[in-house]
């Protein structure tokens, strides 16, 4: 009987692990299957996986191309400088990151966290900047504790270097991180946040000439990514160079002429547009902001009353004064409202629609014809021009001018100034257009606003017989899209009318003129000055006093030679004094440079032409 | 007791030359990924841990398994006892808490414990006449796997715990089960657990999580698993050679001399390599169920299942882990995983499966 119990309890065992066999020798099929897939069917897939996972490629950011002047000569190239990185895939720790970081680099821990919180959508594989253009204490303290902290890391970034400082810091621009707004815009095609772009001047309007083939390094890494070997490298690739019109020795003696100024100088080939010198002060230094720039230095460029970062050239717009009395001559010349025979008699002042208006010297020019009201600025003999020809065909020889409207110049953030006419002042302020303030658009004051670098482009025309040249920095790129050529238009304007200009401006710097501390003997230099008045001679007596802030702005615009002209000057002082008395000298020291540098070396040697002038305007 | 001719006749040389083979294709992995680094140590005591085993397995074999049997109470009483003590005394590797420190070497006791409550288990459920097993001894054969699994449990090793849990089933399995309770048992798990998970809070299960895998995953989910699967699958057909794994080598796999010990002889190997690594352990199922099958009485039997579900579970769990099939958990390879008192405790059962094995046609 128990004999029986056990034999049947053995069956009943062998039964049960009979039924085993199969599921076992099943499941073990199926993980030989899943071995095939794994190794076999996917096993070119995992390779790739497996070679994406040791090989790490770490871009090289390439060097921006170097920028030149006219004769080569290097205005921006770059430097080599390290970054301090964090590689938030090796963060284990954030904490002991951060503790490290705030420590040892001496990073703020409220920048730190901004920083991390802005790269939080990128991927973690992006690393995060978190101090620039370090010393050599940061890089040893990050060598040193490379085995700890792996995650941070030296970069190295080719950074912009500004040789002359602020020289032409305008026209040049600088550098930054790309904004929000250019990548939504894709102002730049192709660049990625994070990227450092042209913020400004020709280092923005040529970004993508300028920009090099970033290049990269492929290196082994083991899972904690600290680096084993090279696999490979594509070297980073400069941008090419861009050539500027700009030329060296002019920019920087019209820089140094205007420092302690506020105001621009342009000097421009009035043949072809091509600006040889584009000087504004104040200025900044554009090096500051080839790092991320401190908030100390960044508040002092921005609560500068003066605004350093203005590019007062063609960001900004002021009344030409006197210098317009120029399109006023063009356009009566040329509308037949002034012949051989037109003159006035200057008494110093003269009634216009039951209004009293002055000319600048009290007891009048007495008799004067065209010629003679542009060498001495006559107001009375512009004042009778414009009563007698009204706003409108001023207003349309000033746009064909150029004034209003954009010169079309290589350089961003260019203001269109304002040509009044009785549209826009019904289209501006819903008001009609008084006959009165004719008078004063006559002189250039009143709601007329130009660019200096309209007011050079304008004289330019007067110089070349009717060429309206497009102003520009490019004299070549050697790569990227840029424009090979610009435009230039022929006005109709008769060559008799521009000679009788230029005749009166001749007399203006060389026969007892308003521009006399302009002349240079030897050099035809024609020019016309101009003063804008801020506020009018009778409201400055009623306040009884002298404001600084209300000084005069100085114009001085020139060109030469009356018969060759190859240079024209433009010289604008913001508050500056009398355009004759401050602004002529200036333009003189720039035809000087100009002329001594290219034909005559002896005139740097040369005593002024005349002693400073005294209340010549 | 006598080694006679018979015995040494009836040893199944082939089996155990497939346990020192598959100990062999260990030793290569941990010698491949440990060279050159600070766990080179691992090598030379997996070779003092398998000359520790080797002793350990021809005691367990010279004596007949009836001596086991016998003093088996006295045995399994001594084991709780030592895991107890370990939960006092023992210190902490990995946050577990289930190393003894016996000089120059750390034991896990709970390993052998293992063995200890198969051996304990078939003799209880050997010792009833009927062909199947009745609720009482149903709960009094849980009781017995429990004790062990809830101290070690407690250690905070819940991957060596939930071994024990496919001891009792393989054992009840073979003991005989009514359907009935089969089916309530699987209603009731159906119920509680899922019931259960629910009221667990989030970081409670996290930790359940974490606990199931003691290395646990710094880089986010699926990152361990996703680096396993690249290992074999790079591997190709036939591998990347010995110590050209860039996975091993480069560290993006973890524990990679311990539990994905699979997965970076499958890189260096390749499908070659990696099937006959499966065909091994396929064997040594196979000779266990069969030597199950063979033992002369029913708790030889018992034993054998005993070792075959606790092999067979590691195999599966471990190598369905780095296959990407099973979630990752802290589960060797037996013979093949680095790791001494898992060698030791492997081949300890091997040696008791043998013995019953040899024994077959001895009365």
């Amino acid at each position: 009987m128990v004999k029986l119990q056990l034999e049947s309890n053995r069956q009943a065992i062998q039964r049960r692990l009979k039924w085993l066999f199969p599921p076992v020798v099943a499941v073990f099929i199926l993980l030989g299957m899943r071995l095939w897939w794994l190794q076999i069917l996917q096993g070119a897939e995992y390779a790739r996986l497996a070679e994406q996972n040791r090989i790490r490629s770490i871009p090289v950011v390439a060097p921006r191309g170097p920028i030149l002047d006219r004769d080569r000569v290097p205005l921006v190239d770059n430097r080599p400088s390290l970054d301090i990185i964090i590689d938030r895939e090796m963060m284990k720790n954030p904490a002991a990151t951060a503790a490290f970081v705030t420590q040892k680099l001496g990073v703020s821990a409220d920048d730190f966290a901004a920083q991390l919180r802005r790269n939080k959508r990128g991927g973690s594989y992006h690393p995060i900047v978190i101090k620039e253009d370090v010393g050599i204490g940061d890089v040893s303290v990050v060598e040193a504790h490379k085995r700890e902290r792996p995650e941070i890391r030296l970069e190295p970034r080719p950074r912009r270097l500004y040789r002359f400082g602020s020289l032409a810091a305008h026209v040049l621009g600088r550098v930054g991180e790309v904004s929000e707004e250019d990548l939504a815009n894709n102002t730049f095609p192709g660049i990625q946040s994070g990227d450092f772009v042209g913020k400004s001047g020709v280092e923005r309007v040529y970004n993508q000439c300028l920009l090099g083939q970033n290049g990269v390094r492929e290196v082994l890494v083991d899972s904690l990514g600290r680096e084993l070997g090279k696999v490979a490298e594509k070297d980073a690739v400069i941008g090419g160079d861009l050539q500027l019109t700009l030329d060296y020795d002019l920019q920087s003696q019209a820089e140094s002429l205007l420092a302690g100024n506020v105001g621009a100088i342009v000097a421009m080939d009035p043949r072809n547009g091509e600006i040889l010198a584009m000087a504004g002060a104040p200025s900044f230094d554009p090096n500051k902001f080839s790092s991320r720039i401190s908030t100390k230095d960044w508040n002092a460029l921005i609560e500068n009353p003066d605004r350093p970062l203005l590019n007062r050239a063609v960001q900004n717009t002021y009344p030409p004064g006197s210098i317009f009395k120029l399109v006023m001559a063009e356009t009566g010349l040329d509308e037949g409202f002034v012949d051989a025979s037109t003159h006035v008699i200057c008494k110093g002042s003269a009634v216009f629609y039951d209004r009293v208006f002055h000319c600048w010297v009290e007891g009048g020019h007495g008799y004067v014809d065209l010629e003679g009201a542009i060498t001495h600025s006559c107001n009375i003999f512009f004042y009778t021009l414009g009563q007698r020809m009204g706003i409108e065909p001023i207003a349309r020889h000033a746009k064909a001018l150029g004034f209003g409207e954009l010169t079309g110049v290589d350089l961003p953030g260019e203001q269109p100034g304002v040509v009044p006419s009785p549209e826009w002042k019904q289209q501006m302020r819903g008001e009609k257009w008084f006959a009165g303030e004719t008078i004063s658009v006559s002189i250039g004051q009143g709601p007329i606003r130009a660019t200096p670098l309209q007011v050079l482009r304008a004289v330019s025309a007067i110089a070349t017989d009717g060429k309206l040249v497009t102003p520009h920095l490019l004299l070549h790129a050697e790569r990227g899209p840029a424009p090979s050529q610009w435009p230039v238009a022929q006005l109709p304007i008769k060559p008799e009318s521009a000679r009788r200009i230029r005749a009166g401006m001749w007399g203006s710097v060389n026969n007892y003129g308003t521009g006399h501390n302009a002349e240079i003997r030897g050099l035809d230099i024609c020019g016309k000055t101009g003063t804008v008045q801020l506020i009018s001679a009778e409201r400055k007596k009623e306040m009884q006093k002298d404001l600084p802030a209300v000084e005069t702005h100085a114009w001085f615009a020139g060109f030469a030679s009356r018969d060759d002209p190859e240079i024209a000057v433009v010289v604008f002082l913001e508050h500056g004094g009398g355009g004759g008395a401050a602004a002529a000298p200036m333009a003189r020291e720039v035809f000087r440079t100009y002329f001594a540098k290219k034909y005559h070396p002896e005139l740097t040697s040369q005593g002024d032409a005349h002693a400073p002038g005294g209340e010549a305007r | 007791m006598k080694l006679n001719r018979r015995l040494l006749l009836s040893f199944d040389w082939l089996w155990f030359l497939a346990l020192l083979l598959l100990t062999v294709v260990g030793l290569t992995g941990i010698w491949s990924t440990t060279a050159g680094t600070n766990l080179s140590y691992h090598l030379g005591r997996q070779l003092i841990y398998l000359c520790l085993s080797l002793v350990v397995f021809l005691v367990l074999l010279y004596f007949d398994y009836h001596v086991y049997t016998d003093y088996i109470v006295f045995a399994y009483a001594t084991g709780i006892a030592v895991l107890g003590l370990v939960l006092v005394v023992g210190h902490t590797v990995h946050a577990n808490k289930s190393w003894l420190d016996l000089g120059i070497v750390g034991f896990q006791p709970s390993e052998l414990m293992k063995v200890l409550v198969i051996v304990a288990l078939a003799k209880y459920y050997s010792e009833t006449e009927r062909d199947y097993l009745e609720v009482p001894e149903l709960l009094t054969g849980g009781l017995i796997a429990l004790g062990p699994m809830v101290l070690v449990m407690l250690q905070g090793d819940l991957g060596t715990a939930i071994t024990f849990v496919p001891i009792y089933a393989g054992l009840s399995f073979l003991g005989g089960l009514r359907r009935k309770h089969v089916l309530a048992l699987l209603l009731a798990g159906a119920l509680v657990l899922p019931a259960g998970w629910m009221m667990l809070k989030d970081y409670q299960k996290g930790r359940v999580l974490t606990l199931l895998n003691p290395s646990s995953d710094p880089r986010g989910l699926g990152y361990q698993s996703q680096q396993s699967k690249i290992a074999i699958g790079s591997g190709g057909f036939l591998g990347k050679g010995f110590k050209q794994g860039t996975q091993g080598q480069l560290g993006f796999l973890p524990a990679r001399h311990t539990d994905f010990v699979f997965a970076v002889l499958s890189e260096e190997r390749g499908f070659l390599g990696s099937i006959t690594l499966l065909g091994l352990l396929l064997f040594v199922s196979i000779r266990l169920l069969r030597a199950s099958r063979e033992a002369k009485d029913k708790v030889g039997s018992m034993i054998v299942m005993g070792v075959f579900s606790l092999f067979l579970f590691h195999v599966l769990i471990n190598t369905g882990m780095v296959m990407g099939l099973v979630p990752i958990a802290g589960i060797p390879l037996p013979f093949v995983s680095a790791g001494g008192s898992s060698l030791m405790a492997s081949f300890a059962a091997m040696g008791l499966s043998m013995n019953v094995n040899t024994r077959r046609f001895v009365n």
